[in-house]
């Protein structure tokens, strides 16, 4: 398993892309999650610490992580060099494993990253500035941690999502629109048009990948198994891509 | 080591790219791998590295190549001078290739400069001309010392120092006691190169032997001659059977003759000769007469009278 990994992990650092897309997330992530506690007032601050660190678990953010995830296939099959991984790792199962690996690991310290800018920032402009009181959140709370642990799990499933789809279409660019059209455009879509045909078909929509995600990740009250919908979808689509992979030509 | 294909066969929907072939690749030896265009050598060895699925196996000293903890040091192969990131320097992509046996920057920087990529090594090699793809791919190839290398085209694009470089450093790879596949158009080179050939047409087995038992089957066996009254001598030669061809200015070439019996014609009719010998056999010439009727594709090509015609190979106009 060690070479694999070796092998993944050098594959990824190696392309300057990965580096400009890392800083690129980091940079989205401290605007998105910081201009609201900079704008805050110190005497009603809106941003609050729970808001503050969900800030990762956005589905723009996670788009930005997706590109890493379509490129660990994507631009294998873009130029060829699958051909010279699989001849090096002629047991599938063992490249896919450290390529799953190696991208959750990216994710997690790319998360982790991203809160350390969140908190930093949040501490340079004043730490008043973040409600604490308003919903019971501070930067230590144990509830924090939940939300943390939610956003960090949403994060690597949307980008197992984006690299199994690229797997299955060997097409980088789809591996990235793909879950970001079906999280922002086309789900929502749906359950709009579930709740207008009828009020029977409109539980539906909770079945539907992203918006079980995001409804996890706020921890909505009316959806509950939000969370095992989205794993559900997310292990189905990684082993239906898995499947493939080991039985299509190279 | 030795390379055993025993019964591949690739189906692509209705066409039969490769069909139930054997051979075996021997080590120390240099073989060619020679087809028409579409004929399956490329199918045949993304097979044999179980790159595609398809019936049949290869072993490599016995085992299958799945059964090797490290692969990077039993097979190393080079599929195509493209095969690469663009934006991924060459050391970049030598490094990560060199990653599943931990290759030292040392060997890297070695494998580098023999190729001779030394001086554009940190560049990024979208930019490459097709010669230089073709010597970073071989670098990646050869990068663990594999003990068989397989080799798809790779004199493609390449000047003629660089293939003669090519053919010295791949005989001296196979002299070390490893085994050498190498898949060709360039028959000539070939010649040179290539101990044992095996030769394929529409995915089947054509031949799979020595060079020289291979160009034993030479149809055709040609003797040329000079002499200052070589228009003499055609026509004598000609009165007893033999197929006579001009080869420029005072000199011909006697089809299926051996220099003995036109030497004897010439002696008997007081020609004197300037210049005889028989003409070795040419693989181009055994290749097409085997491989004629393994043709994928035909060629169209004008001529002087007709709008055009279509000529198989080994059929002359």
């Amino acid at each position: 398993m060690m070479p694999a990994l070796r092998y993944e992990w050098r594959r990824l650092i190696s392309i300057r892309s990965t580096w400009i897309i890392s800083a690129l997330y980091l940079a989205l992530v401290g605007v998105v999650g910081l201009i609201p506690v900079f704008l805050n007032s110190t005497e009603t601050p809106v941003q609050s610490w729970e808001g503050l660190f969900s800030t990762p678990g956005n589905v723009l953010n996670a788009m930005i992580l997706s590109v890493i995830a379509a490129q660990t296939f994507g631009h294998e099959y873009r130029y060829g060099v699958i051909r010279l991984t699989l001849s090096e790792f002629p047991v599938r199962e063992n490249i896919l494993l450290a390529k799953t690996l190696i991208l959750s690991t990216y994710v997690i310290a790319m998360t982790f990253l991203a809160w350390a800018v969140l908190g930093v920032g949040a501490l340079i402009a004043g730490s008043e500035k973040v409600n604490s009181d308003a919903s019971g959140y501070t930067i230590s709370s144990s509830d924090n941690s939940t939300q943390m642990w939610q956003v960090l799990v949403f994060g690597i499933g949307y980008c197992i999502f984006a690299m199994s789809i690229t797997m299955l279409s060997r097409n980088l660019a789809l591996g990235v629109t793909l879950p970001l059209l079906l999280a922002t455009i086309l789900e929502p879509l749906i359950g709009g048009l579930l709740g207008m045909i009828s009020e029977s078909v409109e539980p539906v929509r909770k079945y539907l990948p992203f918006s079980s995600a995001q409804a996890w990740v706020v921890n909505a009250d009316d959806w509950p198994q939000a969370g095992l919908v989205f794993a559900a979808w997310v292990v189905g689509i990684y082993f239906l891509a898995t499947f493939f992979f080991i039985k299509r030509d190279a | 080591m030795r390379v055993e294909v025993n019964n591949v066969d690739k189906h692509f929907r209705k066409l039969h790219a490769v069909n139930d072939l054997s051979f075996t690749v021997e080590p120390g030896r240099v073989t060619g791998f020679l087809g028409p265009n579409g004929s399956g050598k490329s199918t045949t060895m993304r097979l044999m590295l179980g790159l595609d699925n398809g019936t049949g196996e290869t072993l490599f000293d016995g085992l299958p190549l799945a059964k090797y903890k490290s692969v990077t040091g039993v097979v190393g192969a080079h599929l195509d001078a493209k095969f690469f990131h663009p934006k991924r320097s060459a050391r970049g992509h030598l490094r990560m290739l060199g990653a599943e046996a931990n290759i030292s920057k040392a060997r890297i920087d070695e494998v580098i400069q023999l190729v001779g990529l030394s001086d554009v090594a940190r560049k990024r090699p979208g930019g490459f001309s097709l010669g230089m793809g073709q010597r970073l791919g071989l670098a990646g190839a050869i990068l663990a010392q594999p003990k068989v290398l397989m080799l798809d085209e790779p004199a493609n694009g390449l000047d003629p120092q660089s293939i003669h470089w090519l053919r010295d450093f791949l005989k001296h790879y196979a002299s070390l006691g490893n085994t050498v596949l190498v898949s060709s158009h360039l028959l000539g080179e070939m010649q040179l190169l290539a101990d044992d050939v095996v030769v394929i047409a529409r995915g089947t087995l054509v031949a799979a032997e020595s060079m020289q038992a291979f160009l034993s089957r030479a149809n055709s066996k040609s003797v040329f001659v000079r002499s200052n009254d070589v228009v003499r001598l055609a026509s004598v030669l000609s009165m007893n059977g033999f197929r006579v061809e001009i080869e420029g200015e005072n000199a011909i070439k006697v089809i299926d003759a051996t220099p003995e019996r036109v030497g004897e014609i010439a002696f008997q009719s007081g020609v004197q000769l300037s210049e005889l010998f028989a003409e070795a056999a040419n693989l181009e010439t055994v290749f097409m007469d085997l491989t004629a009727s393994g043709m994928d594709y035909e060629i169209g090509t004008p001529i002087a009278g007709h709008d055009s015609a279509v000529i198989r190979s080994g059929e002359s106009l």
